[in-house]
């Protein structure tokens, strides 16, 4: 490096340093707007699919011991399109009528499902400290330079090479073939292409094959860059290259291409140029050193917030859309007066006979564990509101729980508060930065709210954490963010059976609040939202008013129920806890098990911190065999499995957004019914198709066709 | 005049270069039915649009009741009693008819604060459901209060979306199609039921309409629109068989007599 450069060798430098990650950001921008137009799918868990292929390498490479050119093959041009294949073909075909946002939420599940599926087929595991390498030998060590101001590394400049040869490739398809002509007719109308006689299907799993290499290629490419390799720096990834596709609209490849380079570009540039703070601003100098890697999701959030019509982008493309039946809506019916009856009894004598169980049988770990489960489900009762009953997909809700805990840290370590009180105060913030943060976005509909709340998740993650005032910073490093346990007047909670008991009073409390919520004017205005809301404003409901209330109670909530777990584990432990990546697995979690019911998020709570060592590590069947040396072979299962298992749950989310639990019961109702009543009879007009759980009748009363106005009847019911 | 409920005046929108509504002006008294017809894409909707706040119209103003509500958005106009139904059905899924009528009313008495929820007075009160219950009346929706949204034909939905909005005590109802979707029995129904809720309630109708026969048998005076400007209005029986509106729908063909 040159001493005393000038400003324009600067701005060239910077150039240069920028363009080799800003085209990998290219390519996978490209990868992601390929599947997004030609299916419609909002793919989330692109960045898994670049992970598994970039994981796969390395393990070739290290384990196996095979030579780059096979293993670039099976990682890149095997697994990559194998993978995209198998997506579309066993997933999205079926889904091609779901709402973005159900789409969104399958490919949420993925993100989760898919690396740890890897992990343990292939049975890889990320070493720390062990950099992967590129695909050039000595890729990191061997520099060129050209132009005299940069040295590009080998890997660099294979990482442009092949990023040129894509464009170039994606361009020449397009442009020559006559498969490129049928990708772009799919890309403007799926249902006109097929009238003109070609099978979009097969132009669409070709297209998810393509841009699933393009994946491949990117992970492969970017593993250098990583330290370890690990899947949440992959969703990372996937996170810049929305950033980029943004930046292009969403809408045309050779602007996403220009929005990746330029989001690499604008990086290296304010890295040249950003003015160097002085020690005595530590906390300016704080932002600054962590506003580059932050710098994606600050151009996604401003992008979405300053663009809101970018979420129109899509809706209105297809001339032919209308000619599908409408989705099925977020969330699923109301259940019946007796099933909520039933199910409380249930859940409370469950309750009475698992209390007994802990208070009088259990050890230390189980103890820990089920206050564990207690609280997690207090956080998910915030996904409850917001996505249960709100129907929007929030992905920020890590965030808020962090800033429950960050705050009791806080007030307790400076000002020596009540740790209880400083709980509230946490809740009380959590519950402004919902309402801060919801009112820009407020304009944005369904999946643009969730990539924004992704967007503020990653940069609380980059940037907030990091600053002495909210995470702790440097001395947080070395000392923890230590939080005590509460005390109430003569009564210590550092023991933790009391700490248990205080948790499910806390989780009782919440879970009271959220039934009068859904109940109340609140509860029935959102559901009268979710349902439509253009009909909603016309009876006058605000919806702005109504998103910020149901955002601010879901941040309460999560940052209360943060602020419990940090007490509980006497620390906050935020890169376990609350990081992004995990705090996907809880939405994944409850839409999967419930998100519309209580009872969904205890379920939730119990799967998240108990379904581990209960079911897959086989004590469950130790204790109903009454004896641990007949627990079958197949236990321990590796408790990876759980995110296999709930991430590929999720999928039915499109299917069934009530979930799980409340499915199951109705599945169970119905059968139930056809026993005891007569046939229920389907309804002859219907002004919009019915859901198959909600088109039989829930209660085995008898629903005659009411067809004519003029003679309604199928009134007589017994409630 | 003072008992003009809606007046828009010079109204003028255009969407980039296309001038869908040009200083088109119109009027509805206290407790009139006024329809307002024209061919495919002459601009209806959009001056539908425009006066509920869906679109902001470029040049013209909207008063209700003589009140400037240009810079209104949906809902407040909603609240000073504009109601409306949908020409593709609008309802709210999974509730029942019932609870489309309760969340309205509560939404017009706008006592619906949060901390009244958790104090467990967010449910329906007594006299809410007694007044929903005498609109479903009406309506002849009564029997089907308990029903879910799901398993109503497409006239008593459209019903439905009739009493949500006389709910929220609408001065003005704007039927935005009414009939399509229906059968002839069913709309000459609609149309009855409806002219029996006006006589109670007194409100005045705005009509987008195709079905020419609603529109004569329903409406007392008629505006045309064609290509964006107005092109007629008057007593629905006259403009019917005026010469624009015949030019405007069938072309500019010289009828040989």
């Amino acid at each position: 490096m040159m001493l005393a450069a000038s400003v324009p060798e600067d701005i060239f430098r910077a150039i240069l340093q920028g363009t080799p990650p800003g085209a990998v950001y290219a390519l996978i921008a490209l990868g992601f707007v390929l599947t997004y137009k030609t299916s419609g799918v909002f793919n989330l868990a692109f960045g898994a699919q670049a992970y598994v292929s970039a994981a796969l390498f390395f393990h070739a490479r290290e384990e196996w011991g095979w030579a780059t050119a096979p293993a670039l093959i099976l990682s890149v041009f095997v697994l990559a399109p194998l993978i995209g294949l198998l997506l579309e073909r066993l997933i999205f075909r079926h889904l091609r009528t779901a709402s973005a946002v159900a789409k969104l939420v399958v490919t949420i599940g993925l993100s989760v499902a898919l690396p740890a599926l890897f992990g343990l087929i292939v049975d890889f595991q990320a070493v720390a400290g062990r950099t992967p390498e590129g695909i050039v030998p000595d890729g990191a060590s061997v520099f060129y330079d050209p132009f005299g101001v940069y040295a590009f590394s080998r890997d660099e400049l294979v990482a442009l090479g092949v990023a040129v040869v894509g464009m170039l490739g994606l361009a020449a398809l397009f442009r020559f073939t006559a498969l490129g002509l049928a990708m772009r007719a799919v890309v403007e109308s799926p249902r006109m292409t097929e009238l003109a006689g070609i099978r979009s299907d097969r132009v669409s799993a070709f297209a998810w094959a393509l841009s699933s290499v393009f994946a491949g290629m990117a992970g492969v490419l970017i593993a250098p860059r990583f330290n370890t390799l690990v899947a949440a720096d992959y969703f990372n990834l996937v996170v810049v290259a929305i950033a980029a596709a943004a930046l292009g609209r969403l809408v045309s490849l050779p602007r996403a291409l220009a929005g990746g380079l330029a989001l690499g570009i604008f990086i290296a540039l304010l890295n040249t140029f950003l003015p160097r703070w002085s020690a005595d601003n530590a906390w300016l100098q704080a932002i600054q050193e962590n506003l580059t890697p932050a710098v994606p999701f600050v151009v996604l959030f401003g992008v979405l917030v300053l663009w809101p019509a970018i979420g129109r982008t899509r809706e209105a493309a297809d001339p032919l859309a209308s000619v599908d039946p409408p989705p099925p809506s977020l969330a699923a019916t109301t259940r019946s007066a007796g099933m909520t009856v039933a199910t409380r009894v249930f859940a409370l004598g469950f309750f009475l006979v698992v209390s007994l169980v802990v208070f009088f049988r259990a050890d230390d770990s189980w103890i820990f564990l089920v206050t564990q489960a207690v609280i997690l489900a207090t956080i998910f009762l915030s996904i409850t509101v917001i996505t249960g009953f709100a129907g929007q997909i929030s992905l920020c809700q890590g965030a808020f729980a962090a800033i429950g805990g960050f705050t009791v840290f806080q007030f307790v370590d400076r000002y020596d508060t009540s740790v209880l009180v400083a709980a509230f105060i946490g809740a009380a913030v959590a519950a402004a930065c919902g309402a801060l943060l919801s009112l820009p976005v407020l304009r944005l509909g369904g999946i643009w709210f969730a990539i924004a709340t992704l967007a503020f998740a990653f940069f609380f993650d980059a940037v907030m954490v990091k600053l002495s005032w909210i995470g702790g910073g440097d001395t947080a490093l070395l000392e923890g963010t230590r939080v005590p346990r509460p005390t109430i007047g003569p009564w210590d909670f550092a023991n933790d059976l009391s700490f248990l008991a205080l948790a499910v009073v806390v989780f009782v409390l919440v879970a009271v609040a959220v039934i009068q919520i859904r109940e109340g004017t609140v509860g029935r205005t959102l559901r009268a939202l979710r349902g439509s809301e253009v009909a909603a404003a016309s009876i006058g409901i605000s919806p702005a008013r109504a998103r910020i209330v149901a955002f601010g109670v879901s941040a309460f909530i999560a940052g209360l129920g943060g602020a419990m777990l940090a007490m509980q584990q006497q620390n906050v432990n935020y890169p376990s806890n609350f990081a992004p990546f995990a705090a996907m697995f809880w939405l994944v979690l409850v839409v999967a098990l419930g998100s519309r019911t209580v009872e969904g998020a205890a379920i939730a709570g119990a799967s998240f911190a108990l379904f581990a060592p209960l079911v897959l590590r086989g004590d469950l069947f130790a204790w109903i065999l009454r004896s641990p040396d007949r627990i079958p072979g197949v236990f321990p299962i590796s408790p990876e499995w759980r995110f296999v298992l709930f991430g590929l749950l999720a999928i039915q989310f499109a299917h069934h957004p009530e979930g799980l639990v409340e499915n199951g019961k109705r599945q169970w109702m119905r059968r139930l019914d056809r026993r005891a009543g007569p046939p229920v009879a389907p309804p002859a007009r219907q002004p919009e198709p019915v859901d198959p759980a909600t088109g039989a009748g829930a209660e085995g009363h008898d629903v005659t066709a009411a067809a004519d106005e003029a003679a309604p009847v199928g009134a007589e019911e017994s409630r | 005049m003072t008992d003009t409920v809606l007046e828009a005046t010079g109204v003028t929108k255009r969407f980039a270069g296309i001038v869908a509504l040009d200083d088109v002006s119109l009027q509805v008294d206290r407790g009139e039915r006024v329809g307002l017809i024209g061919p495919n894409g002459a601009g209806k909707t959009t001056f539908f649009n425009c006066v509920l706040g869906v679109e902001r119209p470029e040049d013209g103003r909207v008063l209700l009741e003589r009140e400037d509500i240009g810079g209104l958005p949906v809902h407040a106009r909603a609240r000073l009693g504009i109601g409306r139904t949908f020409q593709r059905i609008e309802l709210f899924t999974e509730s029942t008819v019932r609870e489309h009528l309760l969340i309205a009313e509560r939404t017009r008495r706008g006592d619906g604060r949060l901390w009244k929820d958790l104090m467990g007075r967010g449910r329906p009160r007594a006299e809410e459901v007694a007044r929903c219950d005498d609109v479903l009346e009406l309506l002849g929706l009564a029997d089907l209060a308990e029903e879910p949204i799901e398993r109503l034909s497409l006239g008593q939905g459209r019903l439905v979306e009739v009493g949500r909005a006389l709910m929220t005590d609408p001065k003005l109802l704007l039927l935005d199609e009414p009939s399509s979707g229906l059968d002839r029995d069913d709309t000459a129904h609609l149309a009855r039921t409806l002219q029996e809720v006006q006589a109670a309630h007194g409100f005045a109708i705005l009509l987008v309409e195709h079905d020419v026969e609603l529109v004569s048998s329903f409406t007392e005076r008629c505006y045309v629109l064609d290509f964006g400007c107005l092109i007629a209005s008057g007593p629905t029986a006259e403009v019917m068989i005026s010469d624009e509106v015949r030019t405007a729908y069938f072309g500019d063909v010289e009828v040989a007599s």
